[in-house]
């Protein structure tokens, strides 16, 4: 039978994911600056965005990030829960502040931080209920 | 403009639910084949090519791809503060998919703990 808790190992590759993840919404949002037609509200203008975003250098970055990203996440849930691996992967919230306090020296306001504490505390919650689950299996 | 944030809603909905599907089918392809994580390149590989054979996969991906383009759209639309908080319904998605479609057990803690996840994010994305 699966062993389902958390290890160092699952962590480690989390961060991993989660670091290329963030990689790859930089490279998308920067594909789709390459847009200036206004909005898209129809089929037609749809296409003509999407035409224009695939043929950015950014997008295919991106595309190419992902594919790591899909190695490593598939390598995580062969070993955990979905509902334990995707809350986890969700610390990229807790990353990007610190990341921004420490290296941009930005000013964090009083309610980012405790949205950042509340993840914080629902990445342990869901850390240890699969602990538990562990346990129980026997 | 409130028909504009109803419909970037229903977008966001709609990616974060073909990327639920997509993460179903690719959990339920991974279990099927019982590998341990390593840091052997050739075993992962080995790994990743038996992935990429279970046609079950090709179908996840299919909704990843639909996924894509649609949050492309909804980055072009909405801010992207927004559009985070708003995502974090995703979270929602998967607890509910593992829970009634892979059958996992959940249990009160995972269940606060996921709710505490998509309560930090609407703070964190809308301050």
């Amino acid at each position: 039978m699966f062993k389902k808790k958390v290890t160092l190992k699952i962590l480690l590759l989390l961060i991993a994911s989660d670091i290329l993840e963030t990689a790859v919404h930089f490279f998308f949002k920067k594909s789709t600056l390459v847009f200036s037609q206004g909005q898209v509200t129809d089929l037609a203008t749809m296409l003509v965005f999407l035409k224009v975003v695939f043929s950015s250098a950014f997008l295919w970055a991106g595309l190419l990030t992902v594919v790591a990203v899909f190695i490593i996440w598939s390598m995580i849930l062969s070993k955990i829960d979905l509902s334990v691996a995707v809350p986890i992967a969700s610390f990229s919230y807790i990353l990007v502040p610190l990341v921004s306090i420490i290296f941009l020296h930005e000013q964090i306001t009083a309610l980012r931080w405790i949205g950042v504490f509340f993840v914080i505390l629902g990445v342990i919650f869901v850390s240890l209920s699969s602990k538990e689950r562990t346990e129980q299996a026997k | 403009m409130k028909q504009g944030l109803l419909l970037v809603l229903f977008l966001i909905a709609l990616t974060s639910l073909c990327d639920t599907i997509n993460q179903l089918f690719l959990k339920s392809a991974i279990d099927s084949l019982n590998f341990t994580p390593t840091l052997n390149i050739i075993k992962i590989f080995k790994f990743i090519f038996q992935l990429v054979s279970k046609p079950r996969l090709w179908v996840g991906l299919v909704f990843s791809l639909i996924s894509l383009c649609v949050w492309l759209v909804v980055l072009s639309k909405a801010d992207l503060n927004f559009a985070f908080s708003a995502d974090s319904m995703h979270y929602i998605f998967i607890a509910l998919a593992s829970r009634f479609v892979l059958k996992e057990k959940m249990g009160t803690w995972r269940w606060l703990g996921t709710g505490l996840i998509v309560v930090g994010i609407v703070f964190v994305s809308l301050s």
